[in-house]
């Protein structure tokens, strides 16, 4: 395992609970509870991305972990 | 016209006079519920019933009249009280303070002539075995006794210990004895095709199901014919506060292990996200 395919695995661990978040927030009827799992799911978003930004460089440092 | 055909008459007569009377006049109130003038009220139309009934010398008429003054005297009399305090007070009774700041209200006891004994057995009745648990206690007009106990002898509550609970509203029961029940359903904006799956990840078949409820963070709970099959609680929300848990720990070992300040920065500022996130959740997710 190198360090860029762990980021990347951490990266879809936080999509896939980026994706439950979305599903909490459609399914629950309370309101309170809707709004905090949207604000929550906009939180992940942008740890994603931020994410992404690292691969991205990890990836161009160092070519050979490119992934497919 | 014969003796036992005029009774069988008068009898259906009366029994569905009596019947639309409590249903109209009585609307939703309980037994326990009626002051003692509607008690008694009550007991006076069902004596008339049975009089005129047996008593074939009388007049069906007569009775009727009688009936219907007597349930709608009481009638109007609820209407009145239902605008006025003082009418209220005066027809179905005042609620009298018996016990106050901790210390029994002997005078009002008096009035009421309630003995010391029936007080402890109502206190008993609300788990209450020591008068110097209750702070406040009012003999209410239909005679329950209602208890305010002290502070320090109430459940505590998550308010009192100050934790955040995670809000709910009304279950909806979506399954029944193996049939689908669409208007709850989608009442929660969810369909068939939704329960199925629901039903599919459990591993149940749907006439295997006696009840099924759906949260209101939709998830389904539900009970089966079969007791013997375990059927597996909701996973999703415990699954979600530990993958992020996960992610979290996760992106601090990535800023520790790597030589960047940049890196480590933009790493150590998304695991505070997370946690802070986390943090947030905590009270939703936890089951």
């Amino acid at each position: 395992m190198t360090v860029a395919s762990n980021v990347k695995q951490c990266m879809v661990t936080l999509k896939a609970a980026e994706a439950t978040l979305s599903s909490l927030a459609q399914k629950s009827t309370e309101d309170q509870a809707k709004k905090l799992f949207h604000e929550c799911m906009l939180e992940v978003g942008k740890a994603i991305s931020d994410l992404k930004k690292r691969i991205a460089q990890l990836e161009f440092e160092e070519p050979q972990f490119k992934g497919k | 016209m014969l003796d036992w055909v005029d009774i069988v008459v008068r009898s259906f007569i009366f029994l569905i006079t009596l019947f639309l009377l409590t249903k109209w006049f009585l609307g939703k109130k309980q037994l326990s519920q009626l002051s003692f003038f509607e008690y008694v009220t009550g007991i006076t139309i069902g004596s008339i019933a049975a009089e005129v009934t047996m008593g074939l010398e009388r007049n069906i008429m007569h009775g009727l009249i009688s009936m219907s003054i007597w349930s709608l005297v009481p009638f109007a009399i609820g209407l009145v009280s239902l605008k006025s305090k003082k009418v209220r007070d005066f027809a179905e009774g005042k609620a009298r303070i018996i016990i106050k700041d901790g210390k029994i209200m002997e005078d009002n006891l008096k009035k009421e002539r309630y003995t010391i004994d029936e007080l402890l057995e109502q206190l008993r009745n609300k788990n209450v075995f020591e008068v110097s648990d209750v702070e406040y206690a009012v003999l209410e007009p239909n005679g329950h006794l209602s208890v305010l106990l002290k502070k320090e002898n109430q459940p505590l509550t998550a308010k009192d210990l100050q934790i955040k609970v995670a809000p709910i509203k009304e279950p909806q029961t979506v399954i029944m004895d193996g049939n689908i029940l669409d208007e709850p359903l989608s009442n929660r904006g969810l369909n068939r095709g939704w329960l199925n799956e629901e039903l599919d990840k459990a591993g149940v078949s749907l006439d295997n199901v006696f009840l099924a409820q759906v949260d209101s963070y939709g998830q389904l709970t539900m009970d089966l014919y079969d007791d013997k099959i375990q059927v597996p609680s909701p996973q999703e929300k415990p699954l979600l506060l530990a993958s992020l848990k996960k992610c979290q720990a996760d992106l601090e070992m990535f800023a520790l292990q790597t030589e960047s300040k940049d890196a480590q920065r933009a790493y150590n500022k998304n695991a505070d996200r997370l946690t802070h996130i986390i943090n947030k959740l905590k009270p939703m997710l936890h089951v």
